[in-house]
């Protein structure tokens, strides 16, 4: 996977802090990301809720609803092109056929009331200046593509009558309609069942392969799918990126508390030091203690102060930088050193 | 069709057995509603739920996991009008009556619940309790805390205001709060405190048997393993049976003594929880557990068992075995009955060609 030859930054994420004005304060959701992300590769976004995930997503596409959200400060650059500064027609031109997004729900993320031949050539007119007959032929070629069967007629379909991985299936090929090199893919196979979910991944690699530098930003809270399907993995919490790490790295080694308590709280997946087969009861899963905090109340100082189980005095005084530890590894902890 | 008692641990027998239940819900049309089809969303489904173990019930979304746990508290006649339920649903009553529950249940042998009116169903209802899915919409914002886990005490036990205070204190305790948050209201609390709350509201009651129907899979993740753990700790303190529904197959094996896996209504396996995930027999079995994504980036495995298609719509279920439209090894005789829960070696697996 991993080349020698330097590799090309497709997305360039700087100081981006996206704030959210609330009754009750500022919420800082996003606060002073920073991350690259390479042609060709899959990177993951993993975090709990209130982690940021999803809104550095939406940042990324300026689709943060203004107000309460506001961009405050930062630099995404996109094949060189600085998205905050662009305008939002220009935005528009962008979303969709350059960098494409994928969401959770396919089913409110479809109009109910139009067929999916319907929305699948909007898309394409949108973006393209070519007549229906055209644009329709493509929908049906990029739902062939996503695996939907007699593609022709099922374009007269309304979104109620495919099921969950088929709405999901015809997301990602209106999604995949105008070629992107970059596919936002936020908890994507999340309502799927897990057989559906193994095909919507694989579907999704498969059509990252065969479109030369293209890439996807996987944002999830499921680790078993990052394991899966990541090159690179990035964890947040608080707002933060807390650590950054090849996938192999990240697994076999994790450097940050809040990593090592994510991966530990998974149930052993292999019987494998259990040569009697006989399930050892009472076995206890390993947790973080504490709850998830709102980004309301966030604690002075390293965001996973409150439940991390390692932490010192000055993990209470001031919150660690983000230090790259070895090249490509990154981890935001007083106790992680060079 | 009974399944016998399979399991390696000895306990004491069983407190709940389901007999060929079959449940179908209708499908109403035109003008007047009428009855015009009908989904059979448990087809003859037979399993036993020994004292204090917990019994997994796994499959994909409409295979009739949720129905069967409705069926067995008896509430889907409440929930969906023109339900039919048959088959039963026998539940062992203690010897002498729990000190909780007013009403004693004194009767000798098992009851069978799927034959029970609501009034009749009521003296047995403290015993079986259910856990939801979703921590914010299963508990009424507009009741405190200690509303909510007093609730069923009101209605089941007979017991002083001051008794039903101390209980809803204790009970706070037992699941990792605190008696002060008591007159605090839902939308104060995280969901995995919520959940939390649902847990100590079921237990108020003593129940014996705890149907709890995907308890974590709303929560984040370092809080499904604090809800796991308290689970557990619970089922040892009081004894508890768990029928636990879910999904999320690397958490049910995890809390499973057996699991049974569902498709489309049917069981089509049971057995310990380590046999089935460890060497899966029946081919759905496989391809499920085979889809399942591992934590593990050096495991990437290229020998995945890809199910083709989707779960058919179970209005027009395929005639003999429900799977054998996506099965792999699937014959033609396969058309021509549905095959039968049988036991092979150390579990029950319902296809002949394993």
């Amino acid at each position: 996977m991993m080349s020698t030859q330097p590799r090309k930054t497709l997305l360039e994420v700087r100081g981006l802090r996206t704030y959210f004005d609330t009754e009750a304060g500022v919420a800082k959701a996003v606060d002073d990301v920073s991350f690259d992300l390479y042609e060709g590769e899959v990177l993951g976004v993993v975090g709990e809720s209130g982690s940021g995930k999803s809104v550095t997503a939406l940042s990324i596409l300026r689709l943060i609803p203004s107000p309460p959200g506001r961009i405050v400060e930062g630099s995404i650059r996109f094949q060189g092109r600085e998205l905050l500064q662009t305008s939002i027609d220009e935005i528009r031109s962008i979303r969709g056929k350059e960098i494409a997004m994928i969401f959770q729900e396919p089913m409110t993320s479809l109009n109910p009331v139009f067929s999916i031949g319907m929305q699948l050539t909007e898309a394409v007119l949108a973006h393209e200046n070519i007549t229906r007959k055209q644009a329709e032929a493509r929908a049906i070629e990029m739902l062939e593509r996503v695996g939907i069967a007699d593609p022709a007629r099922r374009l007269n379909d309304f979104p109620h009558q495919f099921s969950g991985g088929m709405r999901q299936r015809v997301m990602i090929a209106m999604a995949l309609l105008g070629t992107p090199s970059l596919l936002i893919a936020d908890e994507p196979t999340t309502a799927l069942d897990v057989t559906i979910q193994a095909q919507i991944l694989e579907l999704m690699l498969k059509l990252k392969d065969e479109q030369a530098g293209a890439a996807i930003l996987l944002i999830t809270h499921n680790l078993a799918v990052v394991a899966e399907t990541c090159d690179r993995v990035m964890v947040m919490y608080g707002g933060k990126i807390q650590e950054v790490a090849p996938v192999r790295d990240l697994f076999n080694n994790p450097l940050h508390p809040y990593t090592r308590g994510l991966l530990a709280s998974l149930p052993e997946h292999d019987a494998g030091h259990d040569p009697d087969q006989e399930k050892t009861r009472r076995e206890r899963l390993r947790t973080i203690p504490g709850n998830v905090p709102s980004i309301m109340e966030l604690p002075v100082g390293c965001k996973f102060n409150t439940r991390c189980t390692e932490r010192i005095e000055r993990c209470f005084a001031e919150e660690p930088e983000l230090i790259e530890i070895t090249p490509g590894r990154s981890a935001r902890c007083h106790l992680v050193t060079k | 069709m009974t399944i016998t008692n399979n399991n390696s641990n000895g306990q004491a027998g069983n407190i709940l057995e389901v007999e060929n239940l079959r449940v179908s819900y209708p499908i109403t049309g035109g003008v007047f509603a009428r009855k015009i089809a009908e989904v059979r969303a448990v087809d003859d489904v037979s399993f036993v739920l020994q004292q204090g173990e917990t019994l997994g019930l796994v499959g994909e979304s409409g295979c009739g996991k949720s129905t069967v746990g409705r069926a067995i508290v008896n509430i889907l006649r409440a929930m969906v009008y023109g339900v039919e339920i048959s088959g039963r649903i026998l539940y062992h009553p203690p010897q002498e009556s729990p000190t909780t529950s007013t009403q004693a249940n004194n009767h000798a042998g098992p009851v069978d619940l799927a034959s029970l009116s609501r009034a009749a169903m009521r003296p047995y209802r403290p015993d079986l309790q259910m856990i939801f899915q979703d921590p914010y919409s299963s508990l009424n914002p507009r009741m405190t805390v200690g509303q909510i886990v007093e609730e069923p005490l009101t209605i089941h036990a007979r017991l002083t205001k001051q008794e039903r205070v101390d209980r809803v204190g204790w009970l706070l305790e037992k699941v990792g709060l605190t008696r002060e948050q008591s007159s605090r209201y839902p939308h104060e609390f995280s969901g995995g405190q919520r959940q939390r709350i649902g847990i100590a509201r079921a237990l108020a009651t003593n129940p014996r048997i705890v149907i709890a129907d995907e308890p974590v899979s709303a929560l984040d993740v370092s809080i499904q393993a604090q809800v796991i753990n308290l689970m557990q700790d619970l089922q040892d303190e009081f004894g508890l049976s768990y029928l636990f529904i879910a999904h999320d197959l690397s958490l049910v094996r995890h809390i499973s003594d057996r699991i049974a896996v569902m498709y489309l209504g049917h069981i089509v396996e049971v057995g310990s929880a380590a046999n089935v995930y460890k060497a899966p027999m029946h081919p759905y079995s496989r391809a499920l557990l085979s889809a399942v994504p591992r934590p593990d980036p050096d495991a990437r495995r290229a020998d995945r068992i890809r199910l083709s298609g989707e779960v058919p719509n179970p209005i027009n279920k395929p005639s003999g075995c429900a799977f054998r439209t996506r099965c792999p090894i699937a014959k033609p005789s396969c058309a021509d009955a549905v095959p039968p829960l049988e036991l092979k070696g150390d579990r029950w697996v319902a296809c002949p060609h394993v």
